[in-house]
């Protein structure tokens, strides 16, 4: 156990017994006030009593105010003048506020302090915990493609192969090593943003630009799996982003695409963007697995990994979606998806403020 | 539907990841297998509704229903199809889970792809065995101190009267012993035969399978007449009871 945990469970402890003690004296002096008022009640009847002997024995009722100053007279019978019944409620009244709002108070503050610290301890519980699961799920995440390209290399090393099987495998091992190396990125890139260890720029991006050249970099691989891209982005739309940013949102969300198209078959990637109301959208649509209308605010969850089923898949860390949330929140735009159901495709909508158009 | 004989030689694959699926069928193809494959575990259960096959090679990680889940059930739905699993997550922990949700044989990825296949061809090898051992009406019945024995349908009337359903391993070890009966049969062929090589490294897993035998079978399990053991080697079965 870490010394500062220790350290947080001991001051934990103390200010739960300090707070026992805080009811037990509220209690205690509440019990000794009554006893005190009561020894004083007493003390007022024998008071009372001797003046009524005295009068019994014929005193006048002067002798007796003057011997007993607490006591009146009044025709012919003894008992406490009201001014002093008065002063002993009242005593005992002020003190039990003095207890009621005095104990209170510090129940209060111990109680904050008690909610200050088991709050501290639940949300490094809860981190620590993260961090377990995310290196139970990065680890198991890696073992399939590893397992992948162990199995293509050792049939490779096993049995002579003609050239198209060889072919293939090596393909297999291509793409095996791609999702690794896209695994390997977005762990970096969400160590990164979960540390806010990032200095994002808001600089003037042309989109078409941008969605071409990430178009380029993934047309091989949807070409491998039979999906066609078409991109409708006019030239001259600029939005107010990091340029580097910009990049890993879009190519994520492209990544997400091809993830959910390329389980049915193959089908379609259709990028779109406009502008209007000061702001620039870009529509990544797919005709991929889809998911529920209930899971799209789910979908950007950190380790979310949605299933045509309803489990969870193999593909992907369950963080590209959680990067791009947290990247559009940066910079001051937003990401809405937006799904008819399993099965029935999904589309994917970024929203940066737009830039004015730069004058060279 | 296929011939037995067919179905001999046929293995499902059920894995979701599309290339480990591809590279498992590849190999079990070019080893002359027949293969057929499901992506998930409701797919797998519904085919083997409808087909036969002499090996499941099952992926814990399934979407959906999980690939302990699928074992459990067919189990539960009386189907003895072995089971090798195949998992990212290798604990033992896992692997007794595996075992216990009624799986004959466990390997962890990434895995080497010689030791899959020798894993493959001792399971099949094992069931092979059993099947022939058990193929003809005399040797698919076994009667003992007033026990029946079915070894086609894993199921025994025992000298009270119960019906008791038999574990693939209880059968197997029973199928050993009969056909060895009166001899001695040490603990370590018992393991060779009903387990392969090294799934169960202990010869104590023997022993406790015996004296699950014995609870079945034996009117007096502490002083068997069936089941007995040879100090120090391992066990003889006698048909006819001890005199």
């Amino acid at each position: 156990m870490k010394a500062t945990r220790v350290f947080q469970l001991t001051a934990l402890a103390l200010i739960v017994v300090s707070a026992v003690q805080v009811g037990w004296w509220v209690f205690d002096q509440r019990a000794y006030t009554i006893e005190k008022a009561q020894a004083a009640r007493a003390l007022y009847a024998d008071e009372t009593r001797a003046a009524q002997a005295l009068l019994a024995a014929g005193a006048g009722e002067a002798r007796v105010r003057e011997l007993l100053p607490d006591i009146v007279v009044d025709a012919g019978q003894a008992r406490l003048a009201p001014a002093v019944e008065s002063a002993l409620l009242t005593e005992a009244a002020h003190r039990y506020r003095q207890y009621a709002w005095e104990g209170s108070f510090f129940l209060l503050a111990l109680a904050l302090c008690i909610a200050v610290i088991a709050r501290a301890l639940r949300a490094e519980a809860r981190v620590l915990e993260e961090q377990d699961d995310f290196l139970a799920l990065v680890s198991h995440q890696f073992k399939t493609p590893l397992a992948s390209l162990q199995l293509s290399l050792e049939t490779m090393a096993l049995r002579p192969l003609a050239p198209e099987q060889a072919r293939t495998l090596i393909e297999r091992m291509l793409a095996d090593l791609a999702r690794m190396e896209l695994m390997v990125t977005q762990i970096l890139e969400s160590v990164r943003l979960e540390r806010g260890r990032v200095d994002l720029r808001s600089e003037p991006v042309e989109l078409a630009g941008a969605v071409a050249r990430l178009l380029g970099a993934l047309e091989e691989r949807a070409r491998g799996q039979r999906i066609a891209l078409t991109s409708d982005v006019a030239p001259g739309l600029y939005v107010l982003a990091d340029p580097l940013a910009l990049d890993v949102i879009v190519r994520n969300v492209l990544e997400n695409a091809l993830a959910a198209v390329s389980p049915v078959g193959g089908g379609s990637i259709a990028v779109s963007a406009r502008a209007g109301n000061g702001e620039v959208e870009l529509s990544v649509r797919d005709s991929g697995v889809g998911f529920r209308p209930a899971d799209g605010a789910r979908l950007f969850e950190k380790f979310t990994r949605l299933h045509p089923g309803g489990g969870s898949s193999h593909y992907g860390t369950g963080l590209g979606l959680y990067i791009v949330r947290r990247l559009m929140q940066l910079a001051q735009g937003r990401v809405t998806a937006e799904s008819a159901g399993v099965g029935q495709g999904a589309c994917f909508v970024l929203t940066w403020p737009a830039a004015p158009v730069p004058r060279s | 539907m296929s011939t037995p004989a067919e179905d001999a030689r046929r293995v499902l694959v059920v894995e979701d990841d599309p290339h480990l699926a591809a590279g498992v069928m590849e190999n079990l193809r070019a080893e002359g297998y027949e293969v057929a494959s499901a992506s998930d575990g409701r797919a797998a259960l519904e085919w083997l509704r409808n087909e036969n096959c002499a090996l499941i090679v099952l992926d814990v990680m399934l979407p959906g229903l999980d690939g302990f889940a699928v074992c459990r059930t067919l189990r539960d739905e009386g189907n003895n199809t072995p089971v090798l699993f195949l998992t990212a997550r290798g604990d033992p922990a896992d692997r007794v889970r595996g075992l216990e949700a009624g799986g004959d044989d466990y390997l962890a990825k990434p895995f080497h792809l010689k030791e899959f296949l020798l894993r493959v061809r001792a399971i099949l090898k094992r069931w092979d065995w059993y099947r022939n051992a058990s193929a003809t009406a005399a040797t698919a019945a076994l009667s003992f101190g007033g026990n029946e024995v079915d070894f086609r349908a894993f199921r025994a009337r025992t000298w009270n009267g119960e019906v008791q359903e038999l574990t693939e391993k209880e059968a197997m070890i029973l199928k050993v012993l009969a056909e060895h009966a009166g001899e001695i049969v040490s603990r370590e062929d018992l393991l060779e035969r009903v387990w392969g090589y090294d799934v169960f490294p202990s010869t104590r897993t023997v022993d406790n399978f015996i004296l699950r035998l014995r609870k079945r079978f034996e009117r007096d399990p502490a002083n068997p007449r069936h089941f007995l053991t040879v100090w120090g080697v391992g066990y003889r079965f006698l048909a006819e009871g001890e005199p």
